[in-house]
């Protein structure tokens, strides 16, 4: 396992997977990348937890979370982040089909970052990636504790 | 002069007045009568007196010098009770001068001999007594009589209410201030099942079993605070079968202002309550339906989506990828391969967007007309600056409803004008309204474009219905469903008239806002 992963991808669909990957290796992007099969392997990820108990101990910068997940969604990952005091300060963006009001309002009620819906036209979904990718991993300042920018 | 010979002449008069005078005492009659009664009772003290005087003369004359006092006196007593207080005085007046000329020494003059001077005093005397007595117990009769007919009256009212309450659907029965039944009438025969005859002297909460709503000393209390109490009561029939009643109480009370008895009205409604029961067992199903029914929409928008982006997205790639070695063929295949994609994009958003309005709360709100349909054209012109349109827009009222909703709707008829107006070398979209029922304002929305068969109107308003081949004219065919499902919610109708080629129609009708909300 890579140790320095920025950004965080939780994501249960294979082919979303890939997608996404492919969209930020148009920046280099695709090697930062870690991603979480569900919502419980995501949380071990951040607690340095069973697989990944050897990791370095910093946080990503950023965290692409899908919300529809196996085991534990993504919402609820989205509760224990901004309730632990070591991972609250993460960036987190929902990346989600979702566009029921619904979703978007626990989101931005638990304190998410952004709130992407994925497009259907490629190229949209291509440009929201990268512009994500770059804004969040390349622009963004991310918070003390996070793993820091390629020098 | 002789009074016997004046009284005789009036005899015929005698009859009439007794008979009148004691008939005549309850119904207050006319000015008139009164006096002729009054003039009558004069009549009859004189006569009396005349007829009293003639027979102790003629009585005197055979030697019965004792009898004519007692007469003279019964006949004041006849005059005063026949005719009361006035007539009495006549007739006393009238007694003791008949007695002074006729019966005291000297005969035939007014002057009294010494001797006959005490016969006369104790004839006063015992004429003003026997006056004052006889009027007295008049009085006492006459109250009495008045009080007999009040009484018949009261008690005749009464028994109309009486038979008046007997008549009425609704259940009523009067309890004194123990809960023992003193009214019982058909109505709650009825519907309790137990006779009048078994229900009055009987305990209402244990004839009855009343169930209350609330603790009954609350209940008791407010009835004497408010003199009313009305609420939803258990009570079980003579059969033993319960009912739910909506009860009213009044409280009497009696003249001293003390609570004496509660008056309580019953309605039945058990079988009300059952379909209430009923309905909300139905709407509770029915939000159970719809919630499943989001739950299917949901998933709908996340399961369905994320195939179909990677459909276009691999056929995205696969056009980058292979795109030197596809053919022409092959490119186009890849491009509707996209172009169906997004279609099937649009649809399913265009399908959540129809499922929410049906789940959505509508706000309700004053909402100018006016306003959302320049918004509405604004809007639909943005995407078609090139087309040339003529808009005729008329003056449109304020209207309740969901302001968004209303909007959508009035965008989708907006478009669609546009839209089939579109082979057109010059559009004419006419937006306006007419009255339709009292209450209601009806807007229209008119083009000149394809139009429709009117054979066809049914299917105008269905999810996924088109009229027209999707090359012609693009869209999901679900703009007009929309239209119909808010203007529905919004509790108004969707109507629509065509002509192949003649242009379209688009009615809905909505609520009018009235001023006192404004």
């Amino acid at each position: 396992m890579t140790a320095f992963g920025r950004i965080l991808l939780v994501e249960d669909d294979p082919k979303d997977i890939d997608l996404t990957i492919t969209a930020l290796d148009e920046y280099k992007l695709a090697n930062e990348v870690i991603v979480a099969r569900d919502g419980e392997e995501a949380l071990d990820y951040l607690y340095c937890r069973g697989t990944y108990a050897t990791r370095s101990k910093e946080n990503p910068a950023v965290i692409l979370l899908d919300l529809k997940l196996p085991k534990v969604d993504g919402l609820e990952v989205l509760k224990q982040i901004r309730s632990d005091q070591k991972l609250k300060l993460i960036p987190v963006v929902v990346l989600t089909s979702s566009r029921e009001e619904r979703d978007m309002v626990s989101s931005y009620q638990l304190g998410v970052n952004a709130y992407v819906v994925k497009p259907v036209d490629f190229h949209e979904f291509v440009n929201a990636i990268k512009e994500l990718g770059v804004f969040w991993v390349l622009i963004n300042e991310p918070p003390p504790g996070s793993v820091g920018k390629p020098r | 002069m002789n009074l016997a010979d004046q009284g005789a002449k009036a005899v015929g008069l005698q009859p009439l007045t007794a008979s009148r005078g004691s008939q005549v005492e309850i119904p207050p009659p006319a000015a008139a009568p009164t006096v002729m009664r009054s003039l009558r009772a004069y009549g009859l003290a004189v006569v009396v007196i005349a007829i009293a005087s003639g027979l102790g003369l003629l009585l005197d004359l055979q030697g019965l010098s004792r009898v004519p006092t007692p007469l003279l006196l019964v006949a004041i007593a006849v005059a005063i009770w026949v005719g009361g207080r006035g007539p009495g005085v006549v007739a006393l007046v009238l007694a003791i001068l008949s007695y002074d000329y006729f019966f005291t020494e000297p005969r035939y003059s007014f002057n009294i001999v010494a001797a006959d001077r005490d016969h006369f005093i104790v004839f006063v005397v015992f004429g003003a007594m026997v006056g004052w007595f006889v009027s007295m117990r008049r009085r006492a009769d006459q109250d009495l009589r008045q009080a007999r007919d009040q009484l018949q009256h009261a008690v005749a009212t009464l028994t109309e209410q009486a038979s008046l309450l007997n008549l009425t659907h609704d259940t009523i029965f009067v309890r004194d201030m123990n809960g023992i039944i003193t009214y019982w009438n058909r109505g709650a025969e009825e519907l309790f099942g137990w006779t009048s005859k078994d229900a009055i002297g009987k305990s209402a909460h244990e004839l009855l079993q009343t169930v209350y709503p609330a603790p009954f000393d609350e209940i008791h209390a407010e009835l004497l605070r408010t003199e009313r109490w009305e609420g939803e009561l258990g009570k079980t029939k003579a059969d033993g079968t319960k009912v739910v009643v909506s009860s009213r109480w009044s409280l009497r009370r009696d003249e001293h202002g003390r609570p004496a008895a509660i008056l309580a009205t019953n309605n039945d409604i058990t079988e009300r309550k059952r379909r209430d029961e009923k309905i909300q067992q139905l709407n509770r199903e029915l939000e159970a339906n719809n919630k499943e029914l989001e739950a299917f929409a949901y998933s709908t928008s996340h399961d369905l989506r994320a195939p179909l982006r990677h459909v276009a997205a691999y056929s995205e790639l696969l056009q980058k990828h292979a795109t030197s070695v596809l053919d022409e063929k092959g490119r186009r295949y890849i491009a509707l391969l996209l172009e169906s994609a997004k279609k099937m994009g649009d649809l399913i958003d265009d399908l959540l967007a129809f499922s929410r309005i049906g789940r959505a709360e509508t706000r309700n709100a004053l909402v100018s007309l006016d306003q959302l349909v320049r918004e509405a054209v604004s809007e639909v012109e943005r995407g078609n600056e090139k087309r040339k349109i003529v808009w005729r827009i008329g003056a449109l009222p304020d209207v309740h409803g969901d302001r968004a909703m209303l909007r959508l709707a009035l965008v989708n008829l907006v478009s669609n004008a546009v839209k089939f107006t579109s082979t057109r070398a010059q559009a004419e979209i006419e937006i306006g309204c007419a009255d339709g029922k009292p209450g209601e304002v009806v807007v229209f929305v008119r083009d000149n474009g394809v139009g429709f068969d009117m054979k066809y109107v049914h299917k105008l308003f269905g999810v996924f219905q088109r009229l027209h081949r999707s090359e012609a004219f693009e869209g999901t065919g679900i703009g007009l469903a929309t239209v119909q499902r808010i203007v529905a919610r919004h509790g108004g109708r969707v109507w629509a008239e065509g002509v192949v080629d003649g242009g379209a129609t688009f009615y809905f009708s909505a609520l009018k806002a009235t001023g006192d909300e404004a």
